[in-house]
């Protein structure tokens, strides 16, 4: 049944403006992915208004082929340049540099090229046939075990993203309050919106997502802009030889079985599997004297992992509607954009729609395969671009989206307001993705827990009524409790002094790297 | 002692201003100062030398029995201000710069380093083009 | 990866590192900040009307909620805070941690960007980025001469107008283009 259902996909993405849109996705993925200051998450918000104007078909396509892309454009520069533009990609650059260095640029660029199309192919094929089982689950669950699961979302959000749980508590709150200016969706009562007329809709997303990402991120790379450039490495030697394929391909398996579960655990990410993906490689490998000094089990391990896991992030977001990193939560606000709401219900309601999403990530992902590899020259090109310009195009771009939405100058102004919110937390550290996932699924959490509560008339122990909800919430008050116990298990270690020291002896090691990689 | 300084990129353009502004330096018995600076205010710069190709520049001046230094600023300014100041620190008696080939419309669009350098130095400049077969 | 000078704890510790002492961290006011957000919630959640005798959960609850998270993750946060605990600011390809903070880039990217919006319904779309791409881009080259603005000034021009054409001719967004590029561009 979920095959033909793909196989209809396939017919649907195969369109000549499908296709053409899943280019158009991919490229823009992978500029961005190399790009600095560029993420997948900035640069589909500042797609979002794309959506007032495209099929819903053409948009998702476009906004899944960048969600893919960026993934690949930064095993570029993780390689060539040594210049991990995520924690997912540390690991990557780790091998896949010294690899470069020695020479052997080409191979470590096709293995984590191929690895990903491996693994982004497998982790595809995962999510089509969990997905209709997961929502066969779904189904039966109420608005208390929903809103139970956002809790999870939220909890396991702020705490995993970021340095610490509180921080990422306070982005969260701020979200949450963002979310929850506007009209009440059931009682119609105004709240928050200080007697301003333009805020009884609330706050639009497009505008929160553009101002915390791409704002925000200007300001602060302007208050500390690097001067300075990095020594590209050139990417000469053979392709991948028969010995490179028999040493990756274990690994690229590897890498996905640790990548997809994660991805699919909310707040997962992609970051333990790269690591665990790379402590496993480390120890089965017959060559371990090459760890360290560019070992290719060590690229192709960790890159499988990054890309199968953003095909996990996909299974929540498709099957319950719950977002786990902050490019799904933003894909999660263009669905809403066209009225869709993602959940239990998706497969049914739009079966089409994310059959033909599905099968476009496939596309996609063998586009990325077959344009990467050659497009390698093109991509460093890119980075030729000086950095005054490219602050100023993202500020164009923010300019442009978010004056879309109502062509009012106002939303500009709030705009550059939440811009500088976003720039503050930057400098404190705070995570900007908890805010942008409270404010999307906060008021789909109240809406959901106020419908229970109504159900029960008030009686609170509904919220706990079903094994679901129980362990779920269970779940949430582990990821909240559980980094607190480690650090009290843990004992000395939490002291300040203690933290300053490890975050100095951190330092001193970027500052190494640092003298080696950058200019002057 | 007199300064001969040439401006160099990774370059064939760059190549000949280095191996005239050697000539010259042998021909006046004058040390070398070869300047590659970068505004550095890209990600990636290709013009600025270093790693292997630095160590290749460095070993090949070496060979030269000339006294060379390599300067490599990178303070966010031009190239023709760079090779000005450098010229203007040392009392070079002769920059050496290369010039690319470029038609009149390139030209309009993109201005010319080479003219800013020829108004902004105070020194004799001599202008090297890259052999044909190499342009 | 993320360590950076705010890592450095100020009052409590006697590590051994370069520290700026006595350095007050903003932190602490985004903390506060945080709190007193809290207390707005919590305070102007009792003005919202509850339509009707509801007696389950009416639209003041999730308010409370969040009030309620907001003043104690604020109130926890700033006590960490003055206890010399410093969140790790952000790190990035184009960012250097050791500068020290550009407030008048941050400042001019501010003004230029309200002008920008306030400038778009009068001079259209187009040239209210160019004069916006070319005031961020100068300040960021850190040379503030009409000279070195001009260069800015064009590829920002340009950008506009591509973008502008390509949005609003082929797209069909909604954008003011000025006079101008909009006469110049009628036949499309």
């Amino acid at each position: 049944m979920a095959i033909s259902d793909l196989l209809g996909g396939f017919a649907d993405a195969i369109t000549p403006v499908n296709l053409l849109f899943a280019l158009l996705g991919v490229l823009l993925g992978t500029a961005v992915g190399v790009l600095p200051g560029i993420g997948p998450a900035m640069t589909v918000a500042l797609l979002l208004p794309a959506t007032y104007v495209l099929e819903p078909t053409s948009a998702l396509i476009m906004f899944a082929g960048i969600y893919y892309g960026g993934m690949y454009g930064g095993s570029t520069t993780s390689i060539l340049l040594n210049t991990p533009g995520e924690s997912a990609s540390i690991m990557t650059a780790l091998e896949g540099n010294k690899m470069a260095k020695a020479g052997r640029g080409s191979a470590a660029l096709a293995t984590a090229a191929i690895g990903s199309f491996v693994a982004g192919t497998i982790a595809t094929l995962l999510l089509a046939l969990v997905a209709p089982t997961l929502v066969e689950v779904a189904i039966g669950v109420t608005t208390a075990d929903y809103f139970a699961l956002a809790v999870l979302a939220f909890v396991a959000v702020a705490s995993v993203l970021g340095s610490s749980p509180l921080r990422g508590l306070a982005s969260l709150c701020l979200g949450l309050y963002l979310g929850l200016v506007g009209t009440d969706v059931l009682s119609g009562q105004e709240r928050f919106t200080l007697g301003i007329p333009q805020l009884s809709d609330g706050i639009d997303v497009v505008v929160v997502a553009v101002a915390l990402f791409a704002v925000g991120e200007a300001l602060y790379v302007a208050s500390r802009l690097r001067k300075g450039s990095v020594q590209v490495i050139d990417h000469k030697g053979s392709w991948m030889t028969r010995e490179d394929l028999r040493r990756s391909w274990k690994p690229w398996l590897r890498g996905t079985a640790f990548g997809f579960p994660f991805g699919v655990m909310p707040a997962g990410g992609a970051e333990i599997p790269t690591f665990l993906s790379y402590a496993t490689e480390k120890k089965l490998t017959k060559h371990p004297e090459e760890f360290g000094h560019g070992a290719i089990e060590g690229v192709a391990g960790p890159e499988a992992a990054n890309n199968a896991s953003a095909a996990g992030v996909l299974v929540p977001l498709l099957t319950l509607g719950i977002p786990t990193s902050a490019t799904a939560a933003i894909i999660l606000a263009a669905f809403q954009g066209y009225g869709i709401q993602p959940g239990p219900t998706l497969l049914t309601t739009e079966g089409p729609l994310v059959w033909a999403l599905i099968a476009s990530l496939f596309i996609g992902n063998a586009m990325l395969l077959v344009l990467n590899l050659p497009l390698v020259g093109l991509w460093v090109k890119l980075l030729k671009i000086p950095r005054p310009y490219l602050y100023a195009g993202i500020l164009t771009f923010a300019s442009l989206g978010s004056f879309a939405v109502n062509a009012d100058p106002l939303d500009l102004v709030i705009l550059l307001g939440l811009g500088l919110l976003g720039f503050a937390m930057r400098r404190f550290g705070w995570p900007v993705a908890p805010a942008v996932i409270g404010l999307i699924l906060g008021p789909i959490a109240e809406t959901n827990l106020r419908r229970a509560l109504a159900i029960s008339d008030g009686d609170l122990s509904v919220l706990v009524d079903s094994w679901f909800s129980r362990v779920v919430l269970i779940l949430a008050l582990l990821a909240l409790v559980g980094p607190v116990v480690l650090r009290a298990v843990r004992g000395r270690r939490a002291t300040p002094a203690e933290l300053a020291r490890d975050q100095e002896e951190d330092r001193e090691v970027q500052k190494a790297a640092n003298r080696e990689g950058w200019g002057s | 002692m007199s300064v001969v300084v040439v401006g160099y990129v990774p370059h064939p353009r760059g190549r000949a201003a280095l191996e005239h502004g050697v000539l010259e330096a042998h021909r006046r018995g004058a040390s070398l100062v070869v300047v590659n600076s970068s505004r550095g205010d890209a990600l990636v710069d290709e013009e600025f030398v270093r790693g292997d190709r630095l160590r290749a520049l460095h070993d090949e001046l070496a060979a030269t029995g000339l006294t060379t230094e390599v300067r490599q600023p990178v303070r966010g300014r031009d190239a023709a201000e760079e090779l000005a100041d450098v010229c203007r620190e040392t009392g070079a008696e002769l920059l050496v710069i290369g010039l690319r080939k470029r038609s009149a419309v390139g030209k309009l669009l993109m201005g010319s380093a080479a003219q800013r350098i020829l108004l902004d130095v105070d020194c004799p400049v001599l202008g090297v083009k890259s052999p044909p077969r190499e342009a | 990866m993320n360590e950076a000078e705010e890592s450095v704890a100020a009052e409590t510790s006697a590590t051994p590192v370069a520290q700026r002492p006595g350095r007050f961290s903003g932190e602490l006011v985004g903390a506060v900040l945080l709190a007193a957000l809290g207390v707005y919630l919590l305070v102007d959640a009792g003005a919202i009307a509850v339509p009707g005798s509801s007696n389950t959960v009416g639209p003041r609850f999730f308010p409370y909620a969040v009030g309620g998270l907001s003043v104690a993750t604020g109130a926890l946060l700033a006590l960490r805070v003055l206890r010399g605990d410093r969140g790790p600011a952000d790190d990035g390809e184009d960012v250097d941690p050791d500068a020290p903070t550009d407030w008048r880039a941050v400042a001019v990217i501010a003004v230029a960007f309200v002008a920008h919006a306030l400038l778009i319904n009068v001079v259209g779309w187009p040239l209210a980025v160019a004069l916006m791409f070319a005031a961020v881009a100068t300040t960021l080259q850190g040379r503030l001469t009409p000279a070195a603005a001009v260069r800015p000034f064009l590829v920002g021009l340009t950008v506009g107008c591509v973008v502008w054409i390509v949005f609003v001719k082929a797209l069909n967004v909604a954008l003011p283009g000025g006079v101008v590029l909009e006469f110049l561009t009628s036949w499309l």
